[in-house]
């Protein structure tokens, strides 16, 4: 290839353009671009060129000579890009970039790409960024230098390019999705309440296509951020042992709430796929209407008899606040399970290791009935100011607890 | 909402299912052609029958058909692929051809959000008030009911208002007209290639089958989330907008040809097109007609403009939503806003002439159907993209058939304008 070559290149400047032979023929208008998945960024292995409207050709880019000022290629016989659809390691710049919504995992939204920009490597070029400004839309339009005069002469401004480097692109149709391990790489920038947004921006294909990709525990706390109608659909759409798991996971007063909007058949698969004493739990919770205290509350909770010293009672809250919903409180019940009293973690974080945990407890305890209207319950919150309430039946057994988050739902449920 | 979801599942008997699950997917289709029918649509088939009679009434048959062979193709591309209309133009053809398309619909709906406040004008005079008052006004409320999102519950006082067009159809009866001879135009067609005709007949087309509805009935689809299995229901719910859209249509004309036509009088203000209800209303016929006509553009001018928007910025690839601040979506707000107070602006001009505005939006919409429709025709015919279910024979020839049908007349109205 020839020496004065930019060092860097964009889609639209090879889209539609013609490749000429030697001879001077035309073999064709450049229709797309493969590029290999190399790690970090894809290197363009050859183009796809069309020779009229239906057929397709394949052209190897170490068969391109030159590609100022015309491109020339010395290969005439052209292969058939059909044994290039089944190799894996091959991403089509067209048919699955181009035009195409991605998922920008840094700036965690789904982004439209208006072109693709490449960096020159001696005679190779990669994909470096893909370009989602209104720079590259008005490139692809034929109007960019146009607008540059204008914007030139009127404000003295150049419009910057919008670029988004590839390492955080992630793509949502096409092969990407079925290579786990790349798109679990790059979903794991994202925060779950961000992947939860993400996806309810999507379609309802692409949706399950990335839920499917993401692990057990991500799916767990994504699930927990999407929008109810949206949850439903997603649920249904994976098997039911991936379901189980992934409910198994969630914190159990949004897994029943979940489990609520189901049919019935479905929910009780769920429960069966699930290990037994969280679906004991889960089918306790389901009793409850979901606009009572009973409905709102979880039951992953830490909850220990009033003897136990402070020692203890950290030591157990230590191992159990990875499955905890709540963390705030430990909730001291007798052997019937009537609630005694409650401690918060600042109590014991100031009292002595051999005390006890009636000793410290506070002198009263607010709690709310099961059936209690959850309009109540958002007073009682507003009134007393906890983190957390328990819920009792009429004979004061501690059933559950309601954390800020659920009554947070419930006062601003479309917020977030 | 979701207690009826489970009762209606529930039930056993399957009568019952089917009714529940119908009004329950109710909605797109049927909000869809009340919309359908706004300022520029009340006025274009009064116009057709004060100034034409029944002579085109028979061509509502036609458009019918294609009306729900069109809505029914997107309503299906919506449900198979989860996306808008513009979301798969722009990934199947790419930005240039998505870039000049946008324009084109803008441009187009641009004429239509002007009709509409030219339907609040006209109406509002009838009460006696100005226009410089009404339609700032008018504006005002509609940019701020979507901004602030109060739109939707605003939306059921529109639809419950829309019981008006029944006023079209007990006067269509009160009228007596000869029923025999209605349906011989009915089933008999006829057009004699005057300009004036062909101009009336892309205005139906364009008016009853106007190209920014297929891009807001996709996506009310995609948005109500319906799946393949419940399709039918969908697709009934479509039907039943399409015909509806027809037979209120079919009572404008048969109502304006009786009265109007028959005593020679031609609609040049919405007066004049309001009494053709005095059958109905008597000397309260004008009153009538002005509430339903500002009722009719005030509903489609909450909904065209935001639907515009919605159609350009998913194409170009903004960020949308109305849950978005200022910041995150500037070109979302920008080209709402510009579409709303530009719309009301125009209409602010003095002297400018209100019923040819409503009526020449709608040839012009006519004009741009085919382009939209052909890009439908090659989605949904993708095998890639709608697998299983793509157009069959049938339905392939309706819809090309409408297309070349309407660039023909469009070619031969700017040839009689030449």
């Amino acid at each position: 290839m020839e020496h004065h070559l930019k060092e860097f290149y964009f889609f639209s400047e090879f889209l539609n353009r013609k490749v000429y032979h030697f001879a001077g023929e035309t073999l064709g208008k450049i229709f797309d671009l493969v590029a290999e998945r190399t790690e970090p960024y894809p290197l363009i292995i050859g183009v796809i060129l069309r020779r009229n409207r239906k057929r397709e050709a394949y052209l190897p880019w170490e068969k391109i000579q030159q590609i100022e000022p015309r491109l020339l290629c010395s290969e005439e016989s052209l292969e058939d890009p059909k044994t290039l659809h089944s190799q894996k390691e091959i991403i089509f710049l067209r048919e699955e970039v181009l035009d195409k919504q991605i998922v920008d995992t840094y700036g965690a939204k789904v982004v439209r790409v208006n072109d693709l920009h490449f960096l020159r490597v001696d005679s190779r070029l990669r994909l470096v960024h893909v370009d989602v400004g209104f720079r590259g839309l008005m490139r692809r339009v034929g109007w960019e230098r146009m607008m540059d005069k204008i914007l030139q002469w009127l404000f003295s401004y150049v419009l910057p390019n919008q670029f988004i480097s590839w390492k955080y692109v992630q793509l949502l149709s096409g092969s990407d999705l079925l290579q786990l391990s790349v798109s679990q790489k790059k979903l794991s920038h994202l925060h779950p309440a961000d992947l939860a947004d993400i996806i309810e921006d999507l379609s309802s294909r692409e949706r399950s296509a990335i839920f499917r990709a993401l692990d057990t525990e991500t799916a767990a706390e994504t699930l927990e951020e999407i929008d109810p109608k949206i949850q439903k659909a997603l649920i249904e759409t994976i098997p039911v042992e991936k379901a189980s798991d992934i409910m198994e996971e969630m914190s159990p007063s949004d897994a029943a709430d979940l489990l609520a909007d189901l049919p019935e058949e479905r929910a009780e698969k769920i429960l069966e796929g699930m290990e037994e004493k969280i679906a004991e739990d889960l089918r306790e919770l389901l009793i409850h209407p979901e606009e009572t205290a009973g409905g709102l509350m979880t039951t992953a909770y830490l909850h220990l008899p009033p003897e136990t010293p402070v020692e203890t009672a950290m030591a157990r809250l230590r191992a159990e606040a990875p499955h905890l919903d709540i963390v705030d409180y430990i909730y001291i019940v007798d052997e019937e399970e009537v609630l005694q009293g409650v401690v918060s973690i600042r109590d014991l974080l100031t009292a002595k290791s051999h005390q006890s945990l009636s000793e410290i407890k506070g002198p009263r305890v607010v709690s709310v009935k099961l059936d209690e209207d959850q309009k109540e319950v958002v007073e009682a919150f507003a009134k007393y100011g906890f983190r957390a309430l328990p819920v009792v039946d009429e004979e004061n057994h501690l059933k559950g607890v309601i954390s800020f988050r659920s009554v947070l739902e419930v006062l601003a449920p479309d917020a977030g | 909402m979701t207690d009826y979801k489970k009762w209606i599942s529930a039930s056993k008997q399957s009568l019952w299912r089917t009714v529940g699950l119908f009004f329950l997917l109710m909605g797109p289709g049927i909000i869809t052609s009340n919309v359908d029918n706004d300022a520029g649509g009340i006025t274009t088939y009064s116009l057709a029958g004060a100034e034409f009679g029944l002579k085109l009434v028979w061509s509502l048959i036609p458009i019918m058909i294609a009306l729900i062979v069109i809505q029914e193709m997107c309503a299906r591309m919506g449900v198979v692929t989860g996306k808008g209309l513009s979301d798969l133009i722009r990934e199947k053809f790419g930005a240039k051809v998505t870039f000049y398309l946008m324009i084109g619909m803008f441009l187009t709906n641009m004429g239509n959000a002007i009709s509409n406040f030219a339907g609040v004008a006209a109406g509002m005079e009838i009460f006696g008030v100005e226009k410089f008052l009404s339609v700032p006004l008018s504006a005002l409320l509609v940019w701020w009911m979507v901004v602030k999102g109060t739109y939707k519950t605003v939306e059921k006082a529109f639809l419950v208002a829309c019981v008006f067009y029944l006023s079209y159809i007990i006067t269509g009866i009160l009228v007596k007209p000869d029923w025999a001879h209605v349906f011989e135009q009915l089933l008999h067609p006829q057009l004699s290639f005057q300009s004036s005709e062909i101009t009336m007949l892309i205005g139906l087309v364009g008016t009853t089958i106007a190209p920014w509805m297929q891009f807001y009935l996709q996506a009310s689809i995609v948005e109500k989330g319906i799946k393949i299995e419940e399709f039918k229901y969908a697709r009934f719910d479509v039907i039943t907008g399409s015909v509806v859209v027809h037979i209120v249509a079919f009572f404008i004309i048969l109502v304006c040809a009786e009265t109007l036509f028959k005593h020679g009088i031609h609609i040049e203000t919405a007066k004049d097109a309001a009494l053709s209800l005095k059958p109905l209303a008597g000397k309260y016929c004008t009153y009538l007609f002005a509430f339903g006509l500002v009722n009719a553009s005030l509903f489609a001018a909450s909904i065209l403009p935001l639907s515009t928007t919605y159609l350009i910025c998913e194409g170009l690839g903004w960020e949308v939503g109305i849950d978005k601040k200022f910041v995150e979506a500037p070109q979302f707000y920008g080209i709402y806003s510009l579409m709303i107070f530009l719309g009301a602006g125009v209409i602010l001009y003095p002297e400018i002439p209100l019923i040819p505005i409503m009526y020449f939006s709608q040839v012009i919409n006519g004009m741009v159907l085919p382009f939209v429709l052909i890009f439908m025709l090659l989605l949904i015919n993708d095998k890639k993209l709608m697998m299983n279910y793509t157009n069959g024979p049938i339905f392939n020839f309706i819809a090309w058939a409408t297309a070349l049908l309407m660039i023909g007349f469009t070619l031969i109205f700017l040839f009689l304008m030449i």
